[in-house]
């Protein structure tokens, strides 16, 4: 007997491990992108603060750099890694996938992350220390070190999007995975937003400067920075959902919150005004002003995009090879993988899963309600909770039914066929889907769930029936 | 849990290169990373140890330590991804089952650690005088909340690590009785004489790191002889006797290992590491005045790292025995698809950006602190030009990346 190597399944019942993500995911997204773009304009400040002979800039530079240290340095350095923490307690073989087609390239973006970190405190406390044509080369190289960060990290996000090239999946090779449309549009909004952010976190430092000539040139150069940045984005935005695949178009249309859009433009349009105010009035450029856009910039700009893209991956979670539920979906012979779909349909998730007490193996009416929640827990939890709280609760989603046989005749129907749109394929085994279809009742309906598992147990025990799940399933009917 | 189940974990795409590359790089990378955290362990509690006396070296050493473990926090994190990494690739069935049957330990790591950097840098904020004894310290609460959130946090990285190596109580974790808990609530196996050794070993490497600080100030005339005494004397004391506190949780852990590999406890690579140990234990007596005088100073960090190469080494030896010889699991076997060039990338970045830029900036940085304070370093054109051909070389790097990527994509 062949296994599917599934892990064993972390189930948070408050948010769900995808949210658990997704937090970790936004506020890693602030504080890095911020310090990217911060990198650059870093150089910049200290190019014009060599050839201008504007030795305050690089106060300035320093002041932000300072901010940056616990802001990104701090925060930022460790959700980076806390990323690959949360996503291998929720998602362990899509983590897995990444790791091993980019282990390369994550290995060399991690010199640039020492560069990078080394860098950043020789830019802050060697200003006045050393010479200024020596400071701004290293803020060169911090700037493009940092940069370069970004340039890595995009070609993996993009995979776990769709890999780069169609050709991947009958070819494999790391570079027909990393590049592709999708990295460079990605790539190219991601950089304008990046210095969008910039700007609105310098504006928090900017807005301290006391004097008043001083911090109107850095507030107008932070607001053209944010205005040019904004509406390059949102075009770029645009190409950027030109590139992504059939399914997240579906998924978009169909399953999308309908706050997400106006979210976002809205964001966009307050940020903008925002800049534009900045811009006519350096005065009103205050501590706590900075500080709300860029919570706002948080909330209601990364948040909505972080589970959106979430969102559009499904049923996928990497490279669409890989199911949300962490199951094999597809062959991709460039990479001798091959799909575990066939062998759960030969043999069902009970009698090949790796995690799961022997107890559980074979469906009893005494069992049913247990293995319905283990697999439930295998097959759903990923996207669905199992409670009334958290992402997508499952029990939801079966309209108004108790009905066990009629969620069972879902299971076994479009769900185990995988004709249900942006939800994976799950070929239930018959007593597969009674379980579950079992737990699926319980939540909704606990007393519907235990009718059914009564009647069960005094079919088998007036042993009208052959005792097998599959039988007794009928029987019931 | 039998071998079968184990391979079957293993990700599917295979690895773009041979096994022992990945085990290799992991060693040193851990080594590095490793010190990096003793160095923060260490320098931690000499800042509790020092700064809440009024004796003026005790004050300047706990300056100067407050700036050292924050700055090797940020280092510890940045190369602790490294070896996070490659563990990934190799050890991948193991570690992420560890991970997650103790999953809310794992976000707690993340968050605990943000709170002890953060607790560290609300206590260097709010002491920016620390040097001067006429200023009363201030919330020295937060520095003792920052060594005992690192303490935690290291706790918890031993015990995914442990718990990676007994896939056989898996299963029991995993569904207590056959009833499956999936709540990832339970920090479920630990080795407090591997936890106390890894921990003690800091004590031993602060005080190697310690008379590398002593030179520098020595060399640098940038303290007088009486400080640069007592910290010798200091850096002896932490050498001496953590390196025997070290060694006693060494021979504790490899007590404890199990019937069937106790064997290993004997094994050439506990050996060599034990005799480094002792060697850059007994390096600053055998030298002398000339660890003051001369830049023998640093090596007794030098070899404190190779020695600590052969931990990490001693580390990885066993998690293959006891995965190999106790569970079935041969990392060697994984399946190689190997990439070209994604391989030559890594290694020339590494070998060419890596090598120049950090020589650069290290240079740059070790020179400006031996400038006295108000002068204005100028690099000599030596200096310059690696800035230079660092400078061109990240340019290039990024220049590839792009021509590279158009290609493939118009292909």
């Amino acid at each position: 007997m062949d296994w599917v190597g599934l892990y064993p399944t972390w189930y948070e019942p408050g948010v769900g491990s995808g949210w658990v993500v997704g937090i970790m995911a936004t506020i890693h997204v602030l504080a890095s992108h911020t310090s990217v773009g911060a990198a650059i304009l870093f150089a910049y400040l200290a190019v014009i603060a060599y050839r201008r002979n504007q030795p305050q800039l690089l106060d300035y530079i320093r002041k932000y750099g300072m901010f940056l240290l616990v802001f990104s340095y701090v925060i930022g350095s460790i959700t980076g890694p806390g990323i690959w923490y949360t996503t291998t307690i929720a998602s362990p073989r899509g983590i897995s996938a990444l790791i091993h087609s980019f282990v390369w390239k994550w290995a060399t973006e991690w010199v640039f992350f020492v560069i990078e970190v080394v860098g950043v405190y020789l830019v802050i406390y060697l200003v006045g220390r050393v010479d200024q044509r020596t400071h701004m080369r290293i803020a060169v190289i911090f700037g493009m070190a940092s940069y370069t960060t970004m340039l890595i990290i995009l070609g993996i996000l993009s995979f776990m999007m769709v890999p780069g090239k169609e050709v991947w999946y009958a070819e494999g090779g790391y570079l027909n995975g990393f590049y592709g449309s999708n990295t460079f549009a990605q790539l190219a909004m991601r950089t304008a937003f990046m210095f969008t952010m910039t700007a609105v976190v310098g504006g928090i430092v900017a807005a301290r400067i006391t004097d008043p000539a001083f911090k109107r040139e850095i507030s107008r150069k932070l607001a053209w920075l944010g205005i040019m940045s904004s509406i390059t984005g949102a075009a770029l935005f645009q190409w950027y959902i030109r590139t992504l695949p059939e399914t997240a178009h579906l998924v978009m249309d169909n399953r999308l919150p309908a706050y997400f859009q106006p979210a976002i433009i809205t964001v966009l349009l307050g940020i903008l005004a925002y800049f534009v105010m900045t811009l006519i009035s350096s005065r009103t450029l205050v501590v706590w002003g900075a500080s709300t856009a860029t919570v706002a910039i948080l909330l209601f700009g990364l948040w909505p995009e972080e589970v959106a893209r979430e969102s559009i991956r499904k049923p996928w979670v990497a490279g669409q090879y890989v199911y949300s539920n962490q199951v094999i979906g597809r062959d991709v012979p460039g990479m001798s993988i091959k799909s575990e779909i066939p062998l759960l349909e030969a043999h069902g998730f009970l009698k090949t899963q790796v995690f799961l007490p022997d107890n559980l193996r074979v469906v009893t009416p005494d069992n049913m309600l247990k293995v319905g929640e283990s697999l439930a827990l295998t097959t759903c939890s990923n996207c669905h909770s199992l409670s009334d709280t958290g992402m997508r609760p499952l029990h939801k989603y079966f309209g108004g039914t108790t009905s066990v046989s009629e969620v069972e005749a879902y299971l076994r129907g479009a769900l185990s066929t995988g004709a249900t749109m942006y939800m994976p394929m799950i070929p239930l085994k018959p007593e597969e889907a009674e379980a579950l279809a079992v737990f699926i009742v319980h939540m909704k309906q606990p007393q519907a769930a235990v009718a059914h598992l009564q009647h069960k147990t005094a079919l088998a025990q007036a042993g009208k029936t052959a005792a097998t799940p599959a039988t007794l399933t009928e029987e019931v009917r | 849990m039998n071998s079968d189940m184990l391979y079957a974990l293993r990700d599917v795409a295979g690895v773009p290169s041979h096994p022992i590359i990945f085990l290799t790089l992991g060693v040193l990378t851990f080594a590095l990373h490793i010190a990096a955290v003793h160095v923060m362990l260490g320098g931690t509690a000499l800042v509790l140890a020092n700064a809440f006396s009024n004796n003026p070296m005790r004050r300047r050493l706990a300056a100067a330590m407050t700036t050292t473990a924050k700055i090797a926090v940020s280092v510890a994190v940045v190369l602790g991804v490294a070896p996070l990494l490659f563990v990934q690739v190799t050890y991948d069935p193991f570690w992420y089952t560890s991970n997650v049957l103790s999953a809310w330990w794992v976000v707690g790591f993340i968050v605990l650690l943000i709170a002890g950097y953060m607790a560290l840098y609300y206590f260097y904020s709010r002491n920016h005088h620390l040097d001067d004894p006429q200023h009363a310290v201030r919330s020295g609460w937060s520095m003792v909340a920052a060594l005992a959130l690192f303490l935690v946090v290291g706790f918890i990285m031993h015990v995914l690590t442990n718990q990676m190596l007994s896939p056989e109580k898996w299963m029991q974790w995993y569904a207590p009785g056959g009833v499956i808990d999936p709540r990832g609530h339970t920090l479920h196996d630990y080795n407090l004489w591997r936890f106390g050794f890894f921990i003690a070993l800091a004590a031993p490497v602060t005080g190697a790191w310690l008379f590398a600080y002593r030179r520098y100030l020595g060399a640098g005339q940038l303290a007088d002889a009486a400080y640069l005494q007592w910290v010798g004397n200091l850096a002896g004391k932490m050498l001496n006797l953590g390196g025997v506190v070290a060694l006693v949780f060494l021979g504790g852990w490899m007590a404890t290992l199990p019937a069937n590999i106790a064997a290993f406890a004997t094994s050439p690579v506990v050996l060599l590491s034990v005799a480094l140990l002792l060697l850059t234990v007994a390096l600053p007596t055998l030298l002398g005045q000339r660890t003051l005088n001369t830049s023998l100073g640093y090596a007794p960090f030098a070899l404190g790292a190779v020695a600590l190469i052969a931990v990490a080494a001693l580390r990885e030896v066993l998690r293959y025995t006891v995965l190999q010889g106790v569970h079935g699991y041969d990392v060697f076997t994984y399946p190689v698809h190997l990439d070209w060039y994604s391989n030559i990338l890594f290694f020339t970045t590494f070998a060419l950006i890596g090598g120049s830029t950090l020589a650069y900036f290290l240079t740059i940085a070790w020179k400006v602190g031996q400038t006295p304070k108000g002068q204005i370093y100028t690099p000599s054109a030596a200096i310059d030009r690696i800035g230079t051909v660092s400078m061109w070389l990240v340019g290039i790097w990024i220049v590839q990346f792009f021509v590279v990527g158009f290609i493939v994509w118009a292909r």
